[in-house]
């Protein structure tokens, strides 16, 4: 009873925080300099645009009638795309989805390896060299590996496609295993670029976490007694070096995010990033908010569920937020 | 080398694979064929009167006819030099009706006859406020359009002048009016129709993914004759750097300016891309802002004075600056006009090169530096100003620095001011700023270009700067209307060289296209200002197809 208070209590923040970040995110953008016409378009008929986009109103009332049509469901019409905000994201967050999602994976799965095989090999010459290799590989800025991944793979090795999704000729649309293949594949350099940064920090964090628990007692106490050292490794120090990993978890979603905007512009990549940042520089004020919206849900969510799998993995911490929550009931 | 290839075999294995069931292939005859151009821009809608988008434009000349078309020589005047499209033939029914005679061949795509019914249609649409077309002011001196029969358009003039033909058949392709007319003209802008259009042209539309692609096929039953290629792909890459990059890397087949000096050579070095040079349509350009800023009423502190304009202008040498940052790509313009346009002359005068000269004249107004910190200054007020640039742009942003060198050597302090496109466009649009480095395209024809950007009907529109001087109102009036080419041509002379002599801005550099296309494509032919306008008659030859031409869904 108490831990479902706690999640309606969690559920309830996030709601206000979602709202509290798109309300933010209105009237920057509403307040920010510029408008919704490109450099060369006549100012007679960027005027008449304005009009019709309602964007002569003052900004309470833009506001209102956002959160109006908002309340039924709809996110407005983009004034640069020329469609509603809803069928764009409905094509682009897919995109986001799978280069997060294969960067997610690529992350913490490299990340999770490297950390335990450096932590069981501490201070020996594969902890020395992975330890350079990731604090080298974290101090890599995105915007220069993308680019440079992308003229190396793509360009002068032609291993992997210069940008796109998909191959336009032969895969227009996901319909066979072909296909999904070619996705994978034009998949690659992005997600890579993405994830092997977040992968290197990972692996850091990780180690770190793995050497904590392993001056534990209890981790002591199971050499002591003669437990084979894999089983110490995967069963005593792993499981209790997750609470960072988890944390490090729900705090992947905005890196991730924010990643992709550079990731998708610099490959071509169609997804909710790139859109957001178009939308931002042609002040296209509907898209930004709503990009604004799945953002903030997702990453409001992945901390959500992380705090859960906190809870799962350390049930110490069920039981203190089991207690706040009665105190504050009480 | 023995683990690139090993790599590279797993891939393909892995790929080839997955795939084999898949794959099909097989056209091998003239007319197969796949083209991908690498777009930078995505357009908003391929609805010809609701953008100015330069990639909308080009697929709209696959998709909707014009009733003629201008030639290869771009000459506007008469109509002599102009190519039939939708219209077979046409007359002069006096000085001021131009009677169409539509091909009766012609079909949209959905079966219907093209009818002057179309035309009609078409041209109270580019005029309705509503629609808030580019278009609309180039359209001023139609009065109407007027069926005679059903494949009979009717033109009527205010007046008569020169380039009548011109406006008449440029700016207005003719769209369906039974699938258009049913759409409430303030919805055209997002109208669905802009997203899944319905053409009379050599190419019909096949789908456009969001952000990544629109996809064209050949309409083998076009009236005009079978385009030579069968498919058309526009593929849009958010960067110059990567879309050149997939046209070297042969995962594209055409970039149609290469705009820098660095990617023409990297084009040139690829073996599979043939280069095309062909005449620019944009200028670039400080504006000088004559009016307050944000305040129209009064004139601007430094460049309501003309010697100052005309003193920054001689302090600034161009022809250095173009061969430093462009090399062969650009050329300083004559005047306020791109390659393109067919009065383009290098010898038309301008002020000289002469930074003693642009010292003098400061000095002779009083602007001498009083307290020896290097700046100009008169009642205590130094000699600086501000200029705007948007920071998308590369080029302008490094001209911004050069300007800055060249000012400062003749004692001026110019600070740039780097902003977002978006918020350039709003600050000069509401004559917000000092200067700002702009940028303007032409069409062919120098009287609609000129008159929206440089004389009174510009102003709340494209002449930011307000720029206004009687004597070039009416050079300009007269060059539009008279009634000769060589006259014309020798009236738009003067008039070049009496707004060089007002220096309302400083004529940076006009950009020479070049175009990269893969070698295998024949027939190639870029006109200079629409790239795609001859599309339909490229081809590629069997012998030379590759693996995406043959393909087959």
């Amino acid at each position: 009873m108490t831990g479902g208070v706690w999640l309606l209590r969690r559920l309830v923040a996030s709601v206000a925080i979602v709202f509290a970040v798109i309300t933010f995110i209105f009237i920057l953008i509403h307040l920010a300099p510029g408008k919704p016409c490109s450099e060369n378009l006549d100012p007679r008929v960027c005027t008449l645009l304005t009009r019709q986009f309602g964007l002569d109103q003052p900004i309470a009332v833009q506001y209102w009638r956002y959160l109006v049509e908002l309340a039924h469901g709809n996110l407005g019409m983009s004034f640069s795309l020329r469609r509603p905000v809803w069928d764009a994201l409905v094509e682009t967050v897919p995109f986001t989805l799978q280069l997060a999602g294969a960067a997610l994976v690529f992350d913490f799965l490299l990340g999770l390896g490297l950390g335990i095989y450096q932590a069981a090999r501490v201070n020996r010459l594969p902890d020395l060299v992975l330890g350079n290799a990731t604090l080298f590989i974290y101090s890599l800025p995105t915007f220069w590996l993308a680019p440079i991944l992308l003229l190396v793979f793509g360009e002068k090795l032609g291993w992997f496609p210069v940008g796109g999704a998909s191959d336009p000729i032969f895969c227009p649309q996901v319909d066979s295993l072909y296909c999904v293949a070619d996705r994978l594949w034009h998949l690659v350099l992005p997600a890579t670029t993405l994830g092997v940064v977040g992968a290197a920090g990972t692996a850091r964090f990780q180690r770190a976490a793995m050497l904590e628990v392993a001056s534990q007692d209890y981790v002591r106490t199971a050499r002591a007694k003669g437990v084979p050292e894999r089983q110490i490794v995967l069963r005593h120090q792993l499981r209790n070096a997750l609470l960072s990993f988890i944390t490090r978890f729900g705090l992947a979603f905005p890196f991730l995010l924010t990643g992709a905007v550079l990731v998708e512009t610099i490959f071509a990549w169609p997804g909710m990033g790139r859109l957001a940042f178009d939308a931002i520089l042609t002040r296209d004020y509907p898209v930004v908010t709503a990009s604004a919206l799945i953002a903030s849900t997702v990453v409001v969510a992945g901390n959500l569920l992380a705090d859960i799998l906190l809870g799962f993995a350390d049930p110490r911490l069920r039981v203190h937020a089991a207690a706040d929550a009665d105190v504050v009931t009480a | 080398m023995l683990r690139r290839s090993a790599f590279s075999y797993y891939i393909v294995l892995t790929v080839a694979t997955l795939g084999a069931c898949e794959r099909r292939g097989g056209c091998t005859t003239a007319g197969c064929g796949t083209l991908i151009d690498a777009a930078v821009v995505e357009p908003p809608t391929l609805l010809p009167p609701s953008t100015e988008d330069i990639v909308a434009s080009d697929i709209a000349e696959q998709l909707f006819l014009k009733l003629a078309d201008v030639g290869m020589s771009t000459n506007t005047v008469g109509d002599e030099d102009f190519q039939p499209l939708l219209a077979q033939r046409w007359e002069w029914d006096g000085p001021l009706t131009l009677v169409f005679h539509i091909d009766p061949r012609a079909r949209w795509q959905d079966g219907q006859r093209v009818t002057a019914a179309d035309v009609e249609f078409t041209f109270n649409a580019y005029n309705d406020s509503a629609v808030a077309s580019p278009f609309r002011p180039k359209l001023q001196r139609i009065e109407k359009v007027t069926q005679r029969d059903s494949l009979t358009a009717v033109f009527r003039f205010r007046e008569k002048y020169p380039e009548m033909f011109y406006d008449a058949v440029y700016h207005m392709r003719i769209l369906p009016a039974h699938l258009l007319r049913s759409v409430p003209r303030e919805q055209w802008r997002t109208a669905p129709f802009g997203r899944q259009p319905v053409g009379d042209g050599p190419y019909r539309f096949v789908r456009w993914q969001a952000a990544q692609s629109i996809e064209l096929v050949a309409d083998t039953t076009f009236f005009l004759g079978r385009p030579g290629i069968r498919r058309l792909i526009w593929r849009f890459t958010p960067s110059l750097p990567v879309a050149v990059q997939q046209v070297i890397a042969d995962q594209a087949d055409i970039r149609e300016q290469l705009v820098t000096p660095d990617n023409v050579e990297r084009a040139k070095a690829a073996k599979q891309l043939a280069i095309y040079p062909f005449r620019g349509n944009v200028y670039t350009f400080l504006s000088f802002n004559q009016r307050a800023p944000g305040d129209t009423s009064k004139p601007h502190p430094l460049f309501g004075d003309r010697d100052v304009r005309r003193a920054l202008t001689m302090a600034v040498d161009r022809a250095s600056l173009v061969k430093s940052t462009l090399g062969d790509l650009g050329q300083v313009p004559p005047g306020p006009i791109s390659a393109l346009v067919g009065i383009w002359a290098p010898d038309i005068r301008q002020l000289p090169y002469d930074t003693a000269q642009a010292a003098r004249l400061l000095s002779l107004h009083g602007w001498r530096d009083h307290d020896g910190d290097g700046i100009r200054d008169k009642d205590g007020q130094p000699l600086a100003f501000h200029i705007l640039v948007p920071s998308s742009s590369g080029l302008r942003k490094q001209y911004a620095r050069l300007l800055q060198e060249q000012f400062r050597a003749i004692g001026v302090r110019a600070e740039i001011d780097e902003l977002e496109g978006s918020v350039v466009a709003q600050r000069t649009g509401s004559g917000n700023y000092d200067t700002a480095i702009l940028s303007r395209s032409n069409d062919p024809s120098p009287g609609s270009g000129i008159t929206q950007s440089w004389t009174l009907a510009g102003f709340g529109g494209s002449n930011f700067g307000r720029y206004y001087n009687p004597e070039f109102e009416r050079i300009v009036q007269r060059a539009i209307s008279a009634p000769k080419r060589d006259q014309a041509r020798t009236l738009w002379r003067y008039a070049l060289e009496t707004i060089n002599a007002d220096a309302p801005g400083i004529f940076l550099y006009a950009l020479a296209n070049v175009g990269a296309v893969h070698k295998r494509v024949e027939n190639v032919q870029f006109r200079p200002d629409s790239w795609a306008a001859l599309l339909r008659t490229w081809r590629i030859p069997p012998d030379r197809l590759i693996d995406r031409d043959r393909v087959e869904r």
